[in-house]
């Protein structure tokens, strides 16, 4: 499977040619790249189709691993790998689409190359180079809007970013000081004898730290609000839901394959803990919709941070449906954003005005508070049942937490609901039609889901047990004979 | 207060890297891959320096992903920079003196030094310490000190761009060759030749000359952008 290679590589291929492009014809470097893009999303599900989601590799350069790069591409990382280019051209800035906005086409071009890269690597430093290219595009993504508090708001996400990148490196030079490789297969191997100790463990730290910058993880995630309130809400929805899930997917391979460790998987739990409920009592205060949703995103990837923590394939399915149902409810949600930014009281009447818009708001209120029968209520209930099969305090704390908050969630959700309902003249410009038509695609979907659960529940039972299967990733990368590399 | 708060986080953040450091087996680092690689090296790729067989053949992908995050924060410093056009068209009529007789006497001799310089650590990456990043770096150079000297003789922008777009995208043409040629993607093609020989290593000098141009194409862009 050599083309798996192209996913990644033709985005930053277009990236680097879409400026000459633009001297030639601007209609040309327009529709560049969301050509490409269809071109990647089409060759991905073609791959999923062709292998029926077995687990595939392809050495880069033509060197087996672990000397070489490997990518990897299980259900699980197809699912995100076609996630990252689909997403992209539903959320294509409109920016980029003006005059001038070849520079933003790059960075989309480049944002979607080094994502697919990080759903499919299976190197830790390849991951940690893809983690980097996707920083630096988001933040020229980030600061496009152009306003001197947008550019405040990049300066302080690129310095917590800065900051997380150094200490993944950190992590990932301790981890081949201990081991000597950088093969996540191999590391598997080496993990039980060489890492299970304190320094393995800081290791493990400083590299969810790092990942967890983009993923909003707790004590690294003060650029989020800012970030999000003066950030093109396209970029903001893409962000909250594609690029933090890609983190989350790193930090998640890197439990099953290297760190099944107890006490990795307790500090997940903790900061998880604490990112949901400082996520959701903020989001109780915000006064205005789009830092509303920021602090309320916080929230919903700390309730993922506690899915991870569950050890098992229980908690694999957990953290897959709570991701999933995060990646479709928040783009959406940001988009209905975009025109009912600024004070919340603004927002009275708001919904009279603009049926649809409020409408699909309520529907995914309901479904990220976790009302049956919508989606969210599986999510969440995969999450507690999970939860609650282990018997040790924390985890017992971590119900309770989830529940009160569920509380907090329906306040201030329901609140909103309220404001857009209510019997007053609003003045609010109409929501654009494409930002409409991909919102009303997410709500469809999140409809169409329902009669479909058996089946979904199923495809993420099988695909849980794909992914919790290192032996299998270690056969499939390293093959049937491992080079003349005894440890 | 708040200094303080920062300096103290500094101060135990530096006390628990070193702390981690100090536990590390240094010296006697596990060389799992490292060996492996130093043995299997200049036979499978024909290249006399270990470095640039990691750089371009085993891990080449990754300078790929270098390469594009250097042309990531070009073109983000690029669109925070990029002046408006009113903005810009008072610039150029604001004329710009040249320095003095010995800066461009200076200059003019440096020139054609420093892009030699630069080609030959570029071209010779494959043999000896340096390559792509390095050469590149004084490639960007030579173009630095002819633009101190001569304030109002911009560099073309056009022409950046251009050699920035193609340096990028003939790495990973070269890349795809070998993905159309049957092989895997970034896979070495062409003749190996001997070891130690200018022309050996088969693509991967070509791959570091068109590193060599991307780099000093970048930072030659910058640098336009910063004296706008």
């Amino acid at each position: 499977m050599n083309a798996l290679a192209l996913p990644v590589v033709l985005p930053l291929l277009a990236a680097f040619l879409v400026r000459p492009a633009g001297l030639a014809s601007g209609s040309l470097a327009r529709w560049f790249g969301p050509l490409v893009l269809l071109l990647c999303a089409g060759m991905l599900v073609d791959t999923a189709l062709l292998t029926h989601g077995q687990p595939v590799s392809a050495n880069i350069g033509g060197f087996a691993p672990p000397l070489g790069i490997v990518f990897y591409a299980d259900s699980l990382a197809l699912l995100f790998a076609i996630a990252v280019p689909a997403f992209a051209l539903l959320l294509w800035p409109r920016e980029a689409m003006q005059a001038g906005g070849d520079r933003i086409s790059a960075l989309m071009l480049l944002l979607v190359g080094s994502g697919t890269g990080m759903a499919l690597s299976g190197d830790l430093f390849n991951l940690y180079v893809f983690y980097e290219l996707l920083a630096v595009a988001s933040f020229g993504l980030v600061a496009s809007s152009g306003s001197a508090r947008a550019w405040a708001a990049t300066v302080r996400y690129l310095l917590i970013s800065g900051f997380g990148s150094v200490l993944a490196l950190v992590g990932v030079a301790l981890i081949y000081a201990q081991t000597g490789t950088l093969n996540l297969a191999q590391l598997s191997e080496f993990a039980p004898e060489r890492l299970a100790n304190p320094l393995g463990l800081a290791a493990f730290a400083c590299l969810l730290i790092g990942f967890g910058v983009k993923a909003e993880l707790f004590p690294v995630n003060a650029w989020v609000p800012e970030v999000y309130a003066t950030a093109p809400k396209r970029v903001s929805a893409l962000l909250a839901g594609v690029v933090s899930k890609l983190a989350i997917l790193v930090v998640l391979r890197l439990i099953l394959l290297v760190f099944d460790l107890p006490e990795a998987r307790q500090s997940l739990l903790v900061l998880g803990l604490i990112g949901l409920v400082s996520g959701e009592l903020a989001a109780w205060r915000a006064r205005d919709l789009p830092r509303m949703l920021a602090f309320s995103s916080i929230g919903q990837l700390g309730l993922l941070f506690m899915a991870v923590s569950i050890p098992g394939v229980l908690g694999l399915i957990a953290a897959l449906a709570v991701a999933l149902h995060h990646l479709l409810m928040k783009p959406a949600l940001f988009l209905l954003a975009e025109r009912w930014s600024g004070g919340l009281e603004n927002l009275a009447g708001a919904g009279r005005k603009a049926p649809l818009a409020a409408g699909l708001f309520t529907l995914f209120a309901l479904s990220l508070l976790g009302v049956p029968p919508l989606p969210g209520f599986w999510a969440k209930l995969v999450l507690l049942l999970g939860l609650g099969q282990q018997d040790a305090v924390l985890a017992q704390a971590a119900i309770f937490g989830v529940l009160l908050m569920a509380v907090v969630e329906a306040h201030y959700l329901f609140r909103l609901v309220g404001l857009l309902y209510a019997k007053t003249a609003h003045g609010a410009p109409p929501h654009r039609m494409g930002d409409l038509a991909v919102a009303s695609l997410l709500g469809a979907i999140l409809v169409a889901s329902m009669p479909l659960l058996p089946a979904l529940a199923q495809g993420l039972g099988w695909m849980a047990h794909q992914a919790s299967d290192v032996a299998a990733y270690r056969a499939v990368t390293l093959g049937s004979t491992i080079p003349g590399v005894a440890p | 207060m708040h200094k303080l708060a920062s300096l103290l986080f500094a101060i135990g953040l530096a006390a628990l890297l070193i702390g981690l450091a100090a536990q590390l087996p240094l010296g006697m680092t596990p060389m799992v891959v490292g060996q492996a690689i130093l043995e299997q090296a200049p036979g499978e790729t024909g290249s006399a320096n270990i470095v640039t067989s990691v750089v371009l053949a085993y891990r080449g992908i990754d300078t790929l992903g270098e390469l594009a995050i250097l042309f990531a924060a070009a073109t983000v410093a690029g669109l925070v920079l990029a002046p408006s056009i009113h903005a810009e068209s008072r610039l150029r009529a604001k004329p710009r003196h040249d320095a003095g007789l010995v800066l461009r006497a200076g200059s003019d001799l440096l020139f054609p030094l420093l892009l030699s310089v630069g080609f030959y650590i570029v071209l010779h990456g494959h043999l000896t310490p340096g390559g792509g990043f390095q050469g590149g770096v004084v490639l960007a150079a030579a173009f630095f000190v002819s633009f101190l000297a001569r304030p109002a003789r911009q560099p073309s922008h056009v022409g950046i761009v251009l050699i920035e777009a193609l340096a990028g995208a003939s790495f990973i043409g070269i890349g795809l060759a070998a993905l159309l040629g049957g092989g895997a993607f970034l896979q070495p093609v062409l003749d190996k030749g001997t070891l130690g020989q200018l022309v050996s290593a088969g693509s991967l000098p070509l791959l570091y000359l068109a590193v060599g141009l991307k780099v000093g194409a970048e930072l030659s862009g910058l640098l336009a952008h910063l004296a706008e």
